[in-house]
């Protein structure tokens, strides 16, 4: 053992440390770019591909990796294709890596919430669109760990190529000890150069981890506190926290910057007027014939629903009447079996001569029809501020430069009255701040319809109001066309122009909300209507 | 003669091309050095000329030698210098090379990769201490040039009483690199020590040379058969852990293995070692690493065919 720090520092063992890093960077560089295939491969609409990838994943996930180092040796030159000693062991490394670093992808891509991408479709973001800026930036950071686990192991897994004949750390360290007999020495000195290696690994690892955490204060803020005018720093801190607290006052009680609710309109007769008018304007949504069932069960039974533009249409029901299925279906989100869907005036999905569209081509259907929808669970984009949730689907799908697309999300964010928070991370936001962000998100564009499913189910009870709030503004001021599935039946009577009564997946009752709302004549839509408002009865009791 | 072995290990260089990246500044001036130190070719034996004349392909080039490095006194790296590999078969390896107009470079496998490295081209001759079999003669064809005296290694004391490769073997464990010859002779007692009503030896196998000493140093293999020479230093290295029990005769020859496909460099190489025996050089390298005369065989060929 005398001799550790003799090997330790030896050139021959230190030199060794090459070829380790060489053959580990080559199989972790390698093994990415296979993975990224693989990954693609098996998350991919093609059934052929997805066989193939796993077929592959099969073989090199199922055999040991240093029978792949010995073939990519020693039997891939029989047809042609010799690899230098490092080469190989580059090659056998990055196939067998290739497998396990497809399924942290696949892992990373799956763990992406659902409810985000279907967010990011209904925005018409193509595919690669949401890979790139929806699905990657967040996978990556949740992959981290995993792949600093896979460097570390592939760095030990280098040591196999010493079967090959690649001078790397394990095949000179045992060369030595064999002419030296001095075993322990050696390989003491050659695991700790192992230790310090891996150890490296987990630095970075570390490091990265920290480079992308989103709630890190930034860089500057960190060094500003060692800077002799960081007095000035902590004023603007007070400032920031009075914000904060501000902010948070928002949350539970009614909106300083948000008006007290408006009466819908003065009186019925105004109210009346105004669905009579929208009765003479053109059609914004035509849905005609619609069936749509999974598996046995029928969700959409031959459904009829025309929307013109400027009314505002509640949908009412019991959960899996079809509510939520209809919305998708208006905004091609989801297939359905027949019938047809028209927004304004142009049928959704297929091309003129009736051909089925790809994915793609949808995404850039609905960005050009203009449906905005705002969804039950916000399903705002985790990674981004809330200034970005809106500006980014602005440049990316629309377009528009950075200055403008930034100018926009602020507009609507002051106009949702979250002017002061257009930096904050939706994690930060209360549910009702996040669904008032996915409502100025949907209306950036301009959407022609905006379509709302259960905007509030999700939300605490003290929240509701500040989102209903904003809708209601939307629909008296801007007289924005707007489809709302709803259980607010106060709400819609309020609000929406005509109301639609869905069960079992058909239409059972509509017309103007007043009316039906207080004088259904559908026996179903009696006992609901009743049954919602039992629910509301202890409340209104105390 | 010897003067002339000294100058010449700066020759005896790692796989270089791979290593030439990170060589740092000293050691690639001392690369230099080796390649311009003067090895004439008068060194050579007289017939070598003639040699060269005759299979000229050779000359000029820089052939692989695949080698298993862990066999001191045939071929190690050199503790001093562990960029250098040194010993009998690396030496004669290089007169070989000089005869032919051929210069070496060295590709470090383990044992049992020895032949598939041949085969598959990742190499272009073995010298490695590798014993000529018929088996083997399947896989490529051999130039012998020594003969075969293993050593019985074992603890100090010699607790199990092993007295060669025979029925003293039953019950023990014994150590053996993957691929050596020595793995079927003990496999070959199983049904002896059985007729004998004793336990059967137990095989334990490991990649090199030095495992399969620390497997009897660390207690889990009571006898290592390996030649007698590796033993010889083994026990010289841990005097009061191991000793040789006895040293035994094996009916093989050690042998230059060359690839199948290529009669004329075998003839070549055996023309050769003919050469550099009748210049005396063979014993004198023998006399060079210590290693005992009466290993010295006139060379012969062992093929398949």
């Amino acid at each position: 053992m005398s001799l550790f720090a003799h090997y330790l520092s030896l050139p021959y063992l230190l030199e060794g440390i090459w070829f380790t890093v060489m053959v580990t960077a080559l199989g972790l560089a390698g093994g990415l770019i296979l993975g990224v295939v693989l990954a693609a491969m098996q998350l991919s609409r093609f059934w052929v591909l997805a066989a193939f990838a796993r077929g592959y994943t099969v073989i090199f996930r199922g055999t040991p990796l240093i029978l792949q180092m010995v073939f990519a040796y020693d039997a891939l030159p029989q047809i042609g294709l010799k690899l230098s000693a490092v080469g190989a062991a580059g090659l056998a490394l990055a196939a067998n890596e290739a497998p396990f670093i497809a399924e942290m992808l696949r892992a990373g891509v799956l763990g992406i919430d659902r409810g985000q991408i279907l967010a990011g479709q209904a925005l018409g973001m193509t595919p690669a669109l949401l890979m790139r800026r929806i699905i990657a930036p967040q996978a990556i950071r949740t992959m981290i760990p995993a792949f600093g686990n896979e460097t570390v192991s592939a760095l030990k897994n280098s040591s196999l190529a010493s079967v090959i004949s690649v001078q790397e750390l394990t095949l000179r360290s045992t060369q030595l000890a064999s002419s030296t007999f001095d075993f322990f020495s050696i390989f003491f000195a050659s695991g700790l150069i192992y230790l310090v290696l891996t150890s490296g690994v987990s630095v970075v690892q570390l490091l990265v981890e920290r480079a992308l955490d989103l709630d890190r204060t930034p860089r500057q803020a960190r060094l500003a506190i060692f800077l002799p005018w960081r007095r000035v720093d902590l004023a603007s801190k007070l400032k920031l926290a009075e914000q904060a607290s501000s902010a948070a006052d928002l949350a539970h009680s009614p909106p300083l910057d948000v008006p007290a609710p408006l009466p819908r309109a003065a009186s019925r007769s105004d109210r009346a007027k105004h669905a009579a008018m929208v009765q003479r304007n053109n059609v914004a949504v035509e849905v005609t014939g619609l069936r749509k069932s999974y598996g046995g069960q029928t969700v959409l039974n031959g459904l009829d629903l025309t929307v013109r533009v400027g009314e505002v249409v509640a949908l009412l029901g019991p959960s899996g009447s079809g509510k939520s299925t209809l919305l998708r279906c208006i905004n091609h989100l989801e297939d359905w079996d027949s019938g047809m869907v028209r927004v304004g005036g142009r049928r959704l999905g297929h091309r003129d001569d009736g051909r089925r569209l790809s994915p793609r081509a949808i995404a850039n259907e609905r960005a050009s029809v203009g449906v905005g929808m705002v969804f039950q669970q916000f399903n705002l984009f985790g990674h981004l501020t809330a200034r970005e949730n809106v500006a980014g689907p602005l440049r990316w799908v629309h377009g528009m430069t950075r200055i403008d697309a930034d100018r926009r999300a602020c507009e609507l964010l002051e106009r949702v009255g979250l002017g002061d928070r257009a930096d904050a991370l939706p994690r930060h936001l209360s549910g009702g701040q996040q669904q008032r962000v996915a409502i100025a998100r949907a209306l950036a564009p301009n959407p022609s319809v905006l379509l709302l499913d259960e905007p509030t189910s999700a939300l605490d009870p003290e929240l509701v109001n500040e989102v209903l709030e904003v809708i209601r503004r939307l629909a008296i001021d801007d007289g924005l066309t707007m489809v709302i599935s709803t259980h607010q039946i106060r709400f819609a009577d309020e609000v929406a122009d005509r109301v639609a009564f869905l069960s079992g997946g058909s239409i059972l009752e509509e017309g103007p909300a007043h009316d039906i709302l207080s004088n259904p004549r559908n026996p179903v839509m009696a006992r609901f209507l009743s049954a919602m408002e039992a629910d509301k009865a202890p409340e209104g009791a105390a | 003669m010897r003067e002339r072995f000294s100058t010449k290990t700066g020759m005896r260089r790692l796989p270089s091309a791979a290593i030439s990246g990170i060589r740092n500044a000293a050691l690639a001036a001392l690369f230099l050095a080796g390649i311009c130190a003067p090895i004439s070719a008068s060194a050579a034996p007289a017939g070598c000329a003639a040699l060269q004349a005759k299979y000229p392909a050779w000359k000029g080039k820089t052939l692989v030698n695949a080698i298993n490095p862990h066999t001191p006194g045939y071929e190690a790296i050199d503790p001093k210098d562990p960029d250098k590999y040194v010993g009998f078969d690396i030496d004669l390896g290089e007169q070989i090379g000089d005869c032919l107009g051929f210069k070496l470079t060295y590709k470090a496998v383990t044992f049992a990769a020895l032949l598939t490295t041949l085969s598959s081209g990742q190499a272009d001759i073995v010298i490695s201490d590798i014993y000529a079999t018929k088996e083997r003669a399947k896989a490529a064809d051999f130039i012998t040039y020594s003969k075969v005296f293993d050593g019985v290694l074992v603890a100090k004391g010699n607790p199990k009483k092993i007295n060669g490769i025979n029925t003293s073997m039953c019950g023990a464990a014994a150590a053996e690199n993957t691929g050596f010859v020595e793995v079927p002779l003990v496999q070959d007692l199983v049904p002896k020590c059985k007729a004998e009503g004793k336990p059967e030896p137990t095989l334990q196998l490991y990649d090199n040379n030095a495992n399969c000493i620390q497997a009897i140093l660390a207690g889990r293999a009571d006898t290592y058969v390996n030649d007698v020479n590796t033993v010889d230093q083994a026990v010289k290295a841990n005097p009061d852990k191991l000793e040789k029990a006895i040293a035994v005769t094996i009916p093989y020859s050690v042998g230059i293995a060359v690839p199948k496909d290529k009669p004329e460099f075998r003839d070549s190489v055996l023309a050769a070692l003919i050469e550099i025996q009748k210049a005396g050089i063979h014993k004198e390298l023998l006399k060079k690493w210590e290693l005992d005369p009466n290993n010295f065989k006139e060379p012969d060929i062992l093929s398949a065919d």
